[in-house]
């Protein structure tokens, strides 16, 4: 768990160096290695490492547009996700994707851009593994900003009502891009949302990954016996903006500062001292994560970009002759 | 005469939490060279890093020089124009 | 337009100009939206306006496009004026039906006894490589579908007009800007759509479109950020083709009549839209040319985005939505027709 944490951070703060390279004096979003937008998760490792601890490569992830942690701790391949990122030909989609929408059928992972909407697709995975008496589970990751939208609460009650092994992971770090909590939901602990659903819902406070691992097994646990849904909110914290550019004037000063103190690595690392996991172990843990991360960005950008023409192929799985063509606007 | 002329001074709206950058782009001008201005008017936009300053017009008169190009980088403390005061 | 004497505006800062000054003028206009206060709207939409007015009149609110675009709806039934953004149009899906089944159908359904005097904005269009959910531009989609009014302004001068006359229409206006135009640091815009505009308030009607470039032998008709494409295209071929450019601003109600005069003098016609290519704006405004003047036409060509989700990696957005280089190869070829 300490490992996957370890390498999603490090991850994310050598993304944001790759990604600000180029933008600098000024931030141009067209500039630099790495195309688009970049919404990093450093400060979020607990939910995906505490969660993900419990899958196997048949249970279901879909991630939000914030998705690498989650992604690594799912175990989807890090070089060609990076790779992705990049925009390269070798890219878990051939660069056709990006960081939002990562697929990896091979550990049944997938992301999207749009708030909320991976809630359906995860109630619909976990509808196919009831009908086919699998014990596979799914597992939704969400924002607590998409906690007020139509296609989170239509899936709890989808969910519910029809008893699915699927758990909803809402990750609560107080911000809706600009948006403080308190300004925009109506709830302060998002846990709350399964009373309506009659589904059990928990909330762990202080990016706590020792608690996230115990409140998820759990409920994974319940999902996999047949038991139907759970909700989980786990409290993390968001140490960079909502997206690489965003200066982040809305956000006062001791809020930012507050999300450096609280880090659900430290605290990991601090639990696992105190049951006596000795230095030279978890040097060990960030040493290989390190190198890891370093291989799968050398890896990546030593690969090639796609050919523009690649453009034009799978809109179709099959697409009947001469439809490229057609797509391009020839004759 | 250009001792007559007023500058633009970058530092005079430098936000006091960037004061560890020292180099920033023009993203905006809103006057071309010739224009009247009025002093408070905002005549460019200049970028920090990733936060977006309105220049003011520090005098009311003719915009007689730009000095900074549109994406172009500058250093603080830099002259951005200068202002012939009416 | 006489215009304040060399000061210009970026299209942001145009339309906010326009909203500050119909909500002086009426307690009845509010702007809600995703990031619109504290952030100023993730394009600038909004930028300054929570300094004048207080968070009841600039709301930010949940992310909820059913609740807020609906009861952007409600409100406007009940007489007020909302300004209600969609941050990206890509995001209507999660709203559609308080979109088109209410905010578009119910002044027809109630037999005009209901008016709808929204607007709704949203940013759209590609180019920076933000991928398939935050890229399009679905100009057709929402012209498609009757009971809205459709504007896509290109310039500082037009989106300060456009927007006043938008918030005074007593019909729900969809208001479409694209990113690339807004003026935003961390975005620069092409040379174009910063403009001078005046101090005072003025509209630009509904249905007119503008000639931003007149030429004799091939009419490019296009809108949003393919303007500024096209004029590019036209300065370039200057010496071999003349080529006028058509800003339509207005895609309901459509000004089939200035797209028809053009081609009655050239001839020959291309559209550039980056919206998907099939059943379209393109299509549209090539029905319309042959509907009322087919025995004029040459030749005709399209030049839009193919009828694929936009990709990601640079070389295959840029493959994808049409460049300066595509229009005028696209030119050129209906001249030697």
């Amino acid at each position: 768990m300490l490992e996957n944490m370890v390498t999603a951070r490090h991850y994310e703060e050598r993304l944001q160096e790759e990604y600000l390279e180029g933008k600098q004096p000024a931030f141009d979003i067209s500039a630099g290695p790495i195309p688009g937008e970049l919404h990093l998760a450093a400060g979020h490792e607990a939910s995906g490492a505490g969660v993900c601890q419990h899958l196997r490569d048949d249970d279901t992830v879909t991630g939000p547009h914030r998705p690498h942690h989650v992604a690594i701790a799912k175990g989807v391949d890090l070089k060609r996700m990076t790779a992705e990122i990049f925009g390269r030909e070798t890219g878990l989609c051939k660069g056709k994707g990006g960081h939002m929408h990562l697929f990896d059928p091979d550990v049944n992972f997938s992301a999207s851009g749009i708030i909320a909407e991976g809630c359906p697709p995860a109630v619909g995975a976990a509808l196919a593994s009831k009908k086919r008496n699998e014990d596979s589970v799914a597992v939704a990751f969400l924002g607590e900003g998409a906690i007020d939208q139509g296609g989170f609460l239509e899936s709890l009650n989808l969910a519910s009502v029809h008893d699915l092994p699927v758990i909803f992971v809402v990750e609560d770090n107080d911000w809706a891009i600009s948006m403080p909590k308190g300004r925009v939901t109506d709830v302060e602990n998002g846990a709350q949302r399964a009373d309506g659903f009659d589904m059990p819902g928990h909330r762990v406070d202080h990016d706590d990954a020792t608690a996230v691992y115990e409140a998820a097994g759990e409920a994974v646990g319940r999902a996999r016996d047949g038991n139907g849904p759970t909700l989980l909110e786990v409290q993390v914290h968001r140490r960079m903006g909502h997206f690489m550019g965003d200066a982040e004037a809305y956000r006062p000063d001791t809020d930012t500062e507050r999300a450096q103190h609280l880090d659900s690595i430290d605290r990991l690392e601090a639990d696992l001292r105190a049951t006596g996991a000795d230095e030279g172990t978890i040097e060990e843990i960030r040493s290989r994560a390190k190198e890891r991360v370093e291989d799968a960005i050398e890896w990546a950008k030593e690969q090639p970009e796609p050919d523009p023409e690649e453009a034009y192929e799978d809109v179709f799985t099959n697409p009947p002759d001469g439809y490229a063509e057609t797509l391009r606007g020839g004759e | 005469m250009s001792e007559d002329l007023v500058p633009v001074d970058s530092a005079a709206v430098w936000p006091e939490d960037a004061q560890d950058v020292t180099e920033a782009i023009v993203a905006n001008w809103f006057v071309r060279e010739g224009s009247d201005v009025e002093e408070g008017d905002t005549i460019a936009e200049i970028q920090i890093e990733k936060v977006s300053v309105d220049v003011p017009a520090p005098a009311t008169g003719e915009l007689v020089e730009r000095l900074v190009d549109e994406t172009e980088e500058f250093e603080r403390g830099d002259a951005l124009a200068r202002i012939r005061p009416a | 337009m006489a215009a304040s004497d060399g000061k210009e505006l970026t299209m942001s800062r145009a339309m906010v100009d326009a909203i500050a000054h119909e909500m002086r003028e009426s307690d009845d206009v509010f702007v809600m939206g995703e990031d619109i206060a504290d952030y100023g709207g993730i394009f600038d939409s909004t930028q300054g306006l929570l300094d004048e007015f207080d968070r009841d009149r600039i709301m930010d609110v949940p992310i909820s496009e059913t609740a807020f675009l609906g009861a952007a709806v409600g409100a406007a039934q009940s007489g007020m004026r909302p300004i209600a953004e969609l941050m990206f149009v890509d995001f209507f899906g999660v709203a559609m039906d308080q979109i088109y089944n209410q905010m578009a159908k119910n002044t027809y359904m109630s037999g005009g006894s209901v008016s709808v005097p929204m607007v709704l904005m949203t940013a759209v269009g590609g180019t920076y490589n933000d991928a398939a959910q935050h890229s399009q531009t679905l100009y057709g989609t929402f012209a498609h579908l009757p009971g809205m009014k459709v504007v896509v302004p290109s310039t500082a001068y037009d989106a300060k007009g456009l927007m006043h006359a938008a918030i005074r229409d007593d019909d729900p206006v969809v208001f479409m800007f694209h990113k690339r135009l807004m003026g935003i640091g961390w975005m620069p815009a092409p040379e174009g759509p910063k403009t001078a505009v005046p101090d005072e308030d003025y509209t630009v009607e509904f249905g007119e479109a503008d000639v931003k470039r007149e030429g004799d032998d091939v009419t490019v008709v296009t809108l949003g950020l393919h303007v500024h494409r096209a004029i590019e295209a036209a300065e370039d071929l200057a010496d071999e083709v003349d080529v006028e450019v058509v800003d339509l601003r207005s895609l309901v109600p459509l000004d089939t009549e200035t797209i028809v005069e053009s081609v009655s003098k050239t001839g020959r016609l291309v559209v550039v839209d980056e919206d998907y290519r099939s059943f379209g704006v393109s299509g549209e405004i090539i029905a319309r040319a042959a509907e009322n003047g087919l025995s004029d036409l040459t030749a005709v060509e399209r030049v839009t985005m193919p009828d694929t989700p936009i990709p990601y990696a640079r070389p295959l957005e840029q493959e994808v939505n049409p460049g300066t280089d595509d229009i005028i190869e696209a030119v050129r070829s209906v001249n030697d027709e």
